[in-house]
């Protein structure tokens, strides 16, 4: 195989392990935050992508045709709308079952990532069919041999580190973050030193879904559609790579989502190479399977979560 | 005797909501339950038919037989009615099976569907050459026997991470099986109809509904089933198990082999649901890969909060409401499935020990 | 309480007026309409429906129809399990005499069976897997539109014709796609044409940047696709971000207004399809059906297979009319169908209940629009396929 080749796939796998990892630190934000599993993050994706198609539509119809500003638009309105939707269903969902036990607030977060999925595919004019997004990054190619570099692939990259970083500096580097980090290390104790627990909470919420709107307009830009349904395999993906990072820690969480994607890839190029006959769609079995087989090994994930418990 | 009072007006209320037709009628029915369960709880009526269920066991259990068979007779010539009630004995079994790894030991599994889409595909593909009592015990053997291979990472997991190993062996299981062209592909497969000792199930018997026999091999299994987990319940088996669930640390503390009981529940479980799904897939005829994903096994997931985790009736009251009501409210058919996840919602909101909680074990009987 | 003489000469009045008027009133005879009203083909299921709904509405404003027709419809989402549910609810309802059925060869295939089982009489308006009439032969089960056979066939000869040498096959992993993989590739080999590589894909399939990567390295001048609609989108789009340039050449499964807009008009630009039949224009009853469906003002245009689902529906009603809501004479009557006019031509069925529909059309998308390919510039010589 010539390295430019390659380099396509690994450009591939890149991509889609930058789309998961961004799932995946949401994912890691809300346990480390409340312990619990949200999993209508991915869910809340999907409803993202959809918001930012609607601003798109509504743009086009007002007549505002430059292509940054249309960007610039939808993902502002993309992230606000789902930062507003996350702490929401943090408030009045999440934070009235604390005291529940935690399968409940896992079923409750699967019913309502459901419910938006329905809400979308019933509500959004004919939301069932697969709906095209606007192509709104420039389309230049520069060719390196055999593997054609797309400029709107190198910006989507680019802009996946920018957002993971910004999390990431947000969280180490502001007092905002060092009090969603005391509270994900020990709530009682945050709330003694004057933290205010239901606030950083609805903005940790606010946050992640944030983030996944962002992934959703990125998904969206990419493969130039989305559907109702893209929420749901991107958000058990995005879980299990959380939880292969080990949960509670972000570069845990990007580095699952990069290794899954990795995961995805080898089992596409490799599987029919090795095993004749074997058609590339058993990628999926290899990469869930290999998760499984890695939980055996590492029963906490690759960043162990450290975690007191009281007998 | 109130115990008889509250059987027959259960069973009365099944007779009406599957034989209405018409929206407005249906809606009123629904409307009817939805306030006036609450408002006999109130009235303390409910306590008072639990209690008297309680005090005559037997005769409680008697009665509810006798008030199922007279809903069946009832019905008998409907195709749609029996096939709903089919489905939701089946169902049932699967998820008293399911019942037993969540509600006593707490080793929760979202992959059902998978372990019912096992016993359904063992159908398909033993069906047309090994007797069908052995195909349903098959199917329950295979099931149990593909989640013997996730027990090591269970075993070594807790929690969300539990979850996720079962939630990955769902969609595997369900990819696996798309892309595998020896099993049907996305395309399934045709099942035969089931054939006990000579009788076909699938010849209708006079004028009576072909499916009405699949209601009494329903019956008979959930009966079967139904007095088998009951059993373990009450056994030391049951008192391990449910320590398991409560503490596992203290279980440890105390010399109790915690890997064994987990390993115990998990198998049995994934066995009835294996022989369910046999048993189901040779009543639709039909097996794919589409009837078992994520969302199938959310559904039986429901089904066992919606009933009181750990609760036998709750069982069985929870698959008729998610199993039947979406099928009659025909007119909201599009939005089912919405109206289903906000009524799931709601109850974990509201009342989260479900319809039927299971009561504190019995120690003095 | 004594009832007055007045109230009681009333309701008896009102007794015999009711009365009076069920005799007066046409028996109601229910027709199901199956079909993929949700999901990413739901503008042919829709338009399928549409169709259908319109010839029984057609038929209940005429007044010497001895029946007042209901449509049942029902949703099958283009999947084999839920189809196989919907078949069952409407052929345990004995009120439902027959049923017009599946675009989706997927959802016809499986439900083959279903229909046989419970004897409800079927005629199927979009699906073109051969094996659903021809793989059992059962009195149940019948077909207005043709086979895929015929498709591939034309479809073969006259790419090779234009020149083209090298072929990459992308199919869905259905028994659809799968089937079209077969067909064509007999015939490919037979006009001379190479097929350098095969891809099986899954029907949901959303990232195919894989199977196009090693496409790309095989240099083909063709992408043939065997599929649908929603996957033939996302291959397009995934062809021109990876720079893999060749003609995309898809079936019937891409005929439809949702692949142009799902593309863009200058990304979907040069596609090819093939299909059974004639654009409606050009049909017998083309125009007729064309004008009363605009005179409807439904909210969804009727696709390539509307006129089929018309067809099907007339067909069936002019059945009921002559032997009574009856399933099994119903069942008796259609194995007797030759030379039937209808709006898509001569319907007549051979003893495995197929309609043979010899003509197929080629069509190119130019300028946002899917165009005949003898009236489009590329037909005529002034633009080529790149």
């Amino acid at each position: 195989m010539d390295v430019g080749l390659l380099g396509q796939y690994v450009a591939n796998g890149l991509m889609l392990g930058m789309i998961y990892a961004m799932v995946a630190v949401g994912f890691t934000l809300f346990f480390g935050v409340l312990d619990v599993i949200q999993f209508s993050h991915g869910d809340v994706l999907t409803v993202g992508a959809f918001a930012g198609l609607a601003t798109y539509i509504g743009l086009t119809l007002a007549g505002i045709a430059s292509p940054w500003l249309q960007l610039a638009a939808v993902l502002l309105v993309a992230v606000a709308a789902m930062a507003l939707l996350g702490a929401l269903i943090g408030k009045y969902l999440v934070l009235p079952l604390r005291a529940a036990p935690p399968l409940n607030v896992l079923l409750l977060t699967l019913m309502l990532g459901a419910a938006l999925r329905e809400c979308v595919r019933l509500f959004y004019p004919q939301g069932a069919n697969p709906k095209p997004f606007p192509r709104l990054l420039p389309a230049d190619t520069l060719a390196l041999g055999s593997f054609s570099l797309r400029l709107d692939n190198a910006l989507l990259l680019a802009a996946g580190l920018a957002a993971i970083a910004a999390v990431h500096l947000v969280i180490t580097r502001t007092r905002l973050g060092l009090a969603i980090r005391a509270v994900a290390q020990d709530a009682e104790t945050a709330r003694i030193m004057g933290i205010d627990f239901e606030r950083i909470v609805l903005v940790t919420f606010a946050l992640g879904s944030g983030l996944a709107a962002a992934a959703g307009v990125m998904n969206g830009l990419y493969y130039n559609e989305i559907n109702f349904s893209i929420g749901l395999l991107l958000g058990v993906i995005g879980f299990s790579a959380a939880v292969v990072g080990g949960l509670g820690n972000i570069y845990g969480a990007i580095l699952g989502g990069f290794l899954f994607a990795a995961l995805q890839t080898i089992g596409a190029v490799l599987l029919p190479a090795i095993f004749r006959g074997v058609p590339s769609a058993y990628k999926d079995v290899f990469a869930f399977a290999a998760v499984i087989a890695f939980m055996a090994w590492r029963p906490t994930g690759l960043i162990a979560e450290r975690s007191a418990e009281r007998v | 005797m109130n115990a008889l009072a509250g059987v027959a007006a259960i069973a009365l209320y099944s007779a009406l909501f599957l034989h209405v037709e018409s929206q407005a009628a249906v809606l009123a029915l629904v409307g009817a339950a939805v306030i006036g369960v609450p408002v006999l709880g109130r009235l303390g009526w409910l306590a008072r038919v639990a209690a008297s269920l309680d005090e005559h066991r037997l005769l409680g259990r008697v009665a509810i037989a006798v008030a199922l068979l007279a809903v069946v007779a009832l019905f008998h010539d409907q195709h749609f009615a029996m096939l709903m009630v089919a489905s939701v004995l089946f169902y049932t079994v699967a998820c008293l099976g399911l019942t037993v790894q969540f509600g006593y030991a707490g080793v929760v599994n979202f992959a059902g569907a998978a372990f019912f889409g096992v016993g359904g595909y063992t159908s398909a593909v033993l069906g047309p050459h090994i007797p069908h009592i052995a195909v349903l015990m098959i199917g329950g053997l295979l099931a149990a026997l593909l989640g013997s291979v996730l027990i090591l990472p269970i075993l070594r997991t807790r929690g969300h991470y539990a979850a996720l190993i079962t939630v990955a062996f769902g969609i595997l299981f369900r990819t696996f099986i798309e892309v595998n062209d020896a099993l049907g592909g996305p395309q399934g497969l045709q099942v035969k109809g089931m054939n006990l000792f000579g009788w076909d199930l699938n010849t209708p018997i006079g004028e009576w509904s072909f499916y009405t026999n699949y209601v009494l091999v329903g019956l008979m299994l959930a009966a079967l089933a139904f007095v088998l987990v009951r059993r373990l319940e009450r056994s030391w088996v049951g008192l391990n198990l449910d320590a398991v669930r409560l503490d596992e640390t203290a279980c440890a503390v105390f010399g109790i082999d915690v890997a064994r009981w987990k390993i115990l529940a998990f198998t049995f479980g994934n066995f009835f649901a294996g022989v369910a799904g046999a048993a189901y897939a040779m009543m639709t005829g039909f097996v794919a890969p589409s009837s078992f994903t994520f969302a199938d096994s959310l559904i039986m997931v429901s089904i066992i909060l919606l009933g009181g985790i750990g609760s036998l009736w709750g069982v069985a009251l929870a698959a008729a409401i998610v199993l039947v009501l979406p099928e009659k409210l025909q007119a909201l058919q599009e939005y089912r499935f919405l109206l289903y996840a906000v009524l799931v919602i709601a109850i974990l909101l509201v009342r989260p020990q479900g319809l039927v909680p299971r009561r504190p074990r019995d120690y003095f009987a | 309480m004594r009832i007055s003489a007045v109230r009681c000469a009333v309701a008896f009045a009102a007794v015999i007026t009711a009365a009076g008027s069920a005799q007066a009133q046409k028996q109601t005879v229910k027709l199901a309409f199956i079909g993929p009203l949700t999901g990413g083909v739901s503008a042919n299921g829709i338009g399928g429906r549409n169709s259908a709904d319109l010839a029984v509405r057609l038929r209940n404003d005429e007044a010497k129809a001895k029946y007042k027709y209901e449509l049942v419809s029902l949703d099958d989402e283009c999947k084999p399990n839920i189809a196989v549910q919907a078949a069952t609810k409407a052929a345990s309802d004995n009120s439902i005499i027959a049923g017009v059925t599946h675009y989706c060869s997927v959802t016809a295939i499986a439900t083959v069976d279903t229909y046989h089982k419970f004897g409800f009489p079927v005629v199927v308006w979009g699906a073109v897997l051969p094996d659903i009439t021809y793989r059992n032969k059962y009195a149940e089960v019948h077909r207005v539109n043709g086979t895929m056979i015929n498709q591939n066939d034309v479809a073969a000869k006259f790419m090779t014709g234009l020149g083209f040498k090298r072929w990459v096959v992308i199919h869905d992993t259905t028994d659809y796609g799968k089937a079209h993989d077969k067909y064509f590739t007999d015939y490919l080999n037979k006009y001379g044409g190479q097929i350098v590589g095969r891809f099986g894909v899954t029907a949901d399939q959303q990232d195919f940047t894989a199977e196009l990567t090693k496409a790309k390295e095989l240099k083909p001048d063709v992408i043939y696709f065997g599929g649908l609609t929603p996957i033939g989108v996302r291959i397009r789009s995934q062809m021109d971000r990876l720079g893999l340039q060749a003609v995309f050449e898809g079936t019937s499964g891409i005929k439809s207004d949702a692949y142009i807009e799902g593309l863009g008009a200058k990304l979907a630009e040069g596609s090819l399809s093939f299909i059974e039949g004639a654009p409606a224009e050009k049909l017998p009853g083309g125009n007729f059906f064309t004008s009363q469906y605009a005179a409807q003002r439904y909210d969804q245009g009727p696709e390539a297979y509307g006129p089929f689902a018309f067809a099907a529906a007339s067909l069936l009603m002019d059945v009921i009319e002559k032997v009574g809501p009856n399933r099994k004479r119903v069942i008796d009557e259609l194995a007797k169908v030759k030379d039937r006019d209808s709006i898509i031509g001569k319907i007549t069925f051979d003893d495995h209940g197929q309609n043979v529909v010899p003509l197929i059309s080629k069509y190119v998308v130019q300028d946002g629009k899917w165009v005949l390919w003898e009236d489009s510039d590329y037909g005529q010589g002034k633009r080529k396929l790149k």
